[in-house]
């Protein structure tokens, strides 16, 4: 393998290039019509335009990705996350036409990508599922039937999609009676979303956490899990934080809980990375949820507990090697990680999209702190692609100064011209539950509607002076009114004058 | 150089001053001696100190701040940050610093709320005549696969409502005007 293709855009393109750049492999970008200026593209050995800016026409088209592959001579294609990465017919085409797809078999993506037959999997290999029904409801089943079902799985219950994800086709039920509206509100709405009206039932805990496995596979039967991470602090079934490892799971519980996700993707045969999420209940029992057959937005923070590259082993899998790593090492975190997910959004505006140009970026850094990001200043960020515009991780040797650094980081993110959602993430880590741990799937969402727009951060008397000090000396402060350096004059004679005599030192 | 600096409502007059020092800024009759060094188009350094009384021999403290500024489309005002902190900023009214691209002006006169992506509008929440009062939702617009509320910026009365239910509209095009 000398030549890899990458299926995708923005911080995850960059990552990968960076993969390969380390590997000694060449990087061959793909772009859209807004993206010709893209950072990915500048970091790529070569880069080719695959059609107009909206994602149906450019990043989702199979083969137009499969003709750059050719007309480049590469020799595989990692698809990153969403867009076509969890697609099995674009896995089985990169195959057909003799490219190597990084990732799992078009089998297994088939398989744990339908939601009923992953549960079933599950089941299979021993490992518990939130209870619910085993197969889709078909799509003329009575109404009294449907209402039979329900009586069985038991109130709270979730109506949720077979096919798809990110809460679409996803209805809560309290009372029977909303039952069969919810059901026909997320039928249709699947169907608009995913193209498959499949939904099923599955008991709604009350007040869980998300966590989740990754695991590695390789292809001579070697599965290795990894310590889990908690992705439990969300706003509308989205990930907004993610950490490792969790405040609620002790070893033991990681002991059981890692064999369980490796016995669910030994089962199936599964290869490369992929990802076991379960529900965590209050009182200790944990449920497989599903699984996500590709890297994760959020693997970044496995990388900084376990001190492995996730991306560099799903290249080296793919090019045959055999996963020597120890397992012990990778269930034993070294200190603790945190990701923030910072989105072009107006947290003061109810997380409105904010795109537009930036006009000026600095990202920080220092001990222990890692950003993965496809912004730069004098970008655009688009309008067709999901707004997030960085990732933000901090590593430290415990969680409290994994917050601290943290905090400090955010204190450090300069971002012109666009809102971003560095403000909201300064107000969270400031809130108790947060610090303490004490949170579940729908803590954020909670919160968040109890404060009912109030701003996040919300200027002192002492900021608002500094801001119309600052408005009003600009005019009067021009380019040239920077001081030289002590003792030089800025005329052009002098600079070379003086950078002759440094070079005399 | 005097300027009416408006923030969150309220405005205060702000006199910058050169001195051979650096600048003498006041804001609302209370001194600050300011050293601003610009960095780029968009950054500020600024060390701010109260000057020492008269016949006080002891220099004040200088505190350190980065700021940025740069125009916030949303609002059509200044957005100027400190700390992590984006705080809007209108000099002088708006009409020097906060122009829009199509030339209309925001600040104290009517609030020409627009889209600030392209979209689709699935609801309209309000009719002219309406109160309506700050962060209220006006109008939903779809756009980057989610549901956009767009909210008043102050409290007023609908002006005019141009948005219509199921209409595509561009990045700019004016939904609601608050008087």
């Amino acid at each position: 393998m000398k030549k890899i293709l990458i299926a995708n855009r923005g911080e995850i393109a960059v990552r990968i290039v960076r993969a390969c750049r380390e590997m000694g492999l060449r990087a061959v970008a793909v772009y859209s019509e807004c993206d010709r200026a893209a950072l990915h593209v500048r970091y790529a050995d070569e880069a080719y335009a695959i059609g107009p800016s909206a994602p149906r026409e450019s990043y989702l088209r199979i083969d137009r990705l499969i003709d750059a592959a050719r007309r480049a001579g590469a020799d595989a294609i990692h698809p990153g996350y969403g867009f076509l990465a969890e697609n099995e017919d674009f896995a089985a085409a990169c195959r057909d036409a003799g490219l190597t797809f990084i990732g799992p078999t078009p089998e297994a993506i088939a398989l744990m990508g339908s939601k009923t037959a992953a549960r079933a999997a599950a089941v299979r290999a021993g490992v518990p599922v939130v209870p619910g029904t085993e197969a889709p409801l078909a799509p003329d089943v009575a109404d009294e039937a449907i209402a039979r079902v329900a009586d069985g799985v038991g109130y709270p219950l979730l109506v949720k999609a077979v096919a798809g994800g990110g809460g679409k086709g996803m209805r809560t039920v309290t009372d029977p009676a909303d039952l069969l509206g919810a059901v026909r509100a997320a039928r249709s709405e699947a169907g608009t979303a995913f193209g498959d009206p499949s939904v099923f039932l599955e008991r709604r805990l009350t007040r869980p956490r998300h966590i989740e496995v990754q695991l590695l596979g390789d292809h001579h039967g070697v599965v290795v899990p990894f310590v889990e991470r908690e992705c439990s602090i969300q706003r509308r079934h989205q990930k907004v934080v993610e950490e490792t490892p969790s405040l609620a799971v002790d070893s033991a519980l990681r002991a059981r809980i890692t064999s369980a996700a490796a016995a669910v993707a030994r089962s199936v045969g599964y290869t490369n990375a992929g990802t076991i999420e379960f529900l965590l209940d209050e009182d200790g029992r944990f449920y497989f949820l599903e699984m996500n057959t590709r890297l994760q937005v959020e693997h970044p923070v496995t990388e900084m507990v376990t001190g492995l590259d996730l991306v560099a082993w799903q290249i080296r899998i793919a090019r045959d090697e055999g996963l020597d790593v120890d397992p012990a090492r990778m269930l034993a975190p070294n200190g603790h990680a945190l990701e923030c997910r910072i989105y072009a959004e107006d947290p003061d505006n109810n997380f409105l999209p904010s795109p537009g140009r930036i006009l000026q970026l600095r990202a920080p850094g220092g001990p222990g702190i890692r950003d993965d990001s496809g912004a730069t200043a004098g970008l655009e960020v688009p309008i067709f692609y999901d707004p997030m515009i960085s990732k933000l991780i901090a590593w430290a040797e415990d969680r409290p100064r994994a917050i601290a650094r943290m905090r400090r980081a955010l204190d450090e993110y300069v971002v012109a011209g666009i809102r971003t959602t560095v403000p909201f993430f300064t107000w969270l880590f400031e809130q108790r539950e947060f610090l303490d741990g004490r949170f579940h799937t729908t803590y954020l969402d909670e919160i968040l509607a109890a404060r009912n727009g109030r701003p996040f951060v919300e200027p002192t008397a002492g900021d608002e002076t500094i801001a119309a000090i600052a408005a009003a000396v600009q005019s009067v402060v021009s380019p040239s009114s920077a001081p030289p350096p002590a003792g030089i004059e800025s005329s052009p004679r002098r600079w070379k004058m003086q950078a002759r005599l440094e070079g005399l030192r | 150089m005097q300027y009416d600096v408006e923030i969150d409502g309220r405005t205060r007059q702000v006199l910058v001053v050169r001195t051979d020092t650096g600048l003498t800024v006041t804001v609302d009759g209370r001194a600050w001696q300011v050293d601003a060094a610009r960095v780029d188009a968009h950054t500020l350094s600024l060390l701010i100190a109260e000057p020492a009384a008269e016949g006080d021999e002891g220099s004040a403290r200088e505190a350190s701040h980065e700021v940025t500024i740069a125009p916030d489309l949303a609002s059509s005002q200044l957005a100027v940050r400190v700390g992590t902190l984006p705080i809007l900023v209108s000099v002088n009214g708006s009409r020097r610093w906060g122009r829009r691209h199509d030339g209309s002006v925001g600040g104290s006169g009517p609030q020409r709320l627009t889209a600030p992506m392209p979209g689709k509008v699935v609801r309209v929440l309000v009719k002219p005549g309406d109160a309506v009062r700050l962060r209220q939702p006006l109008v939903v617009v779809e756009a980057m696969k989610m549901e956009n509320e767009i909210r008043a910026g102050r409290d007023g009365t609908v002006g005019e409502v141009h948005a219509r239910e199921g209409a595509s509209v561009e990045a700019g095009t004016l939904l609601v005007v608050i008087q």
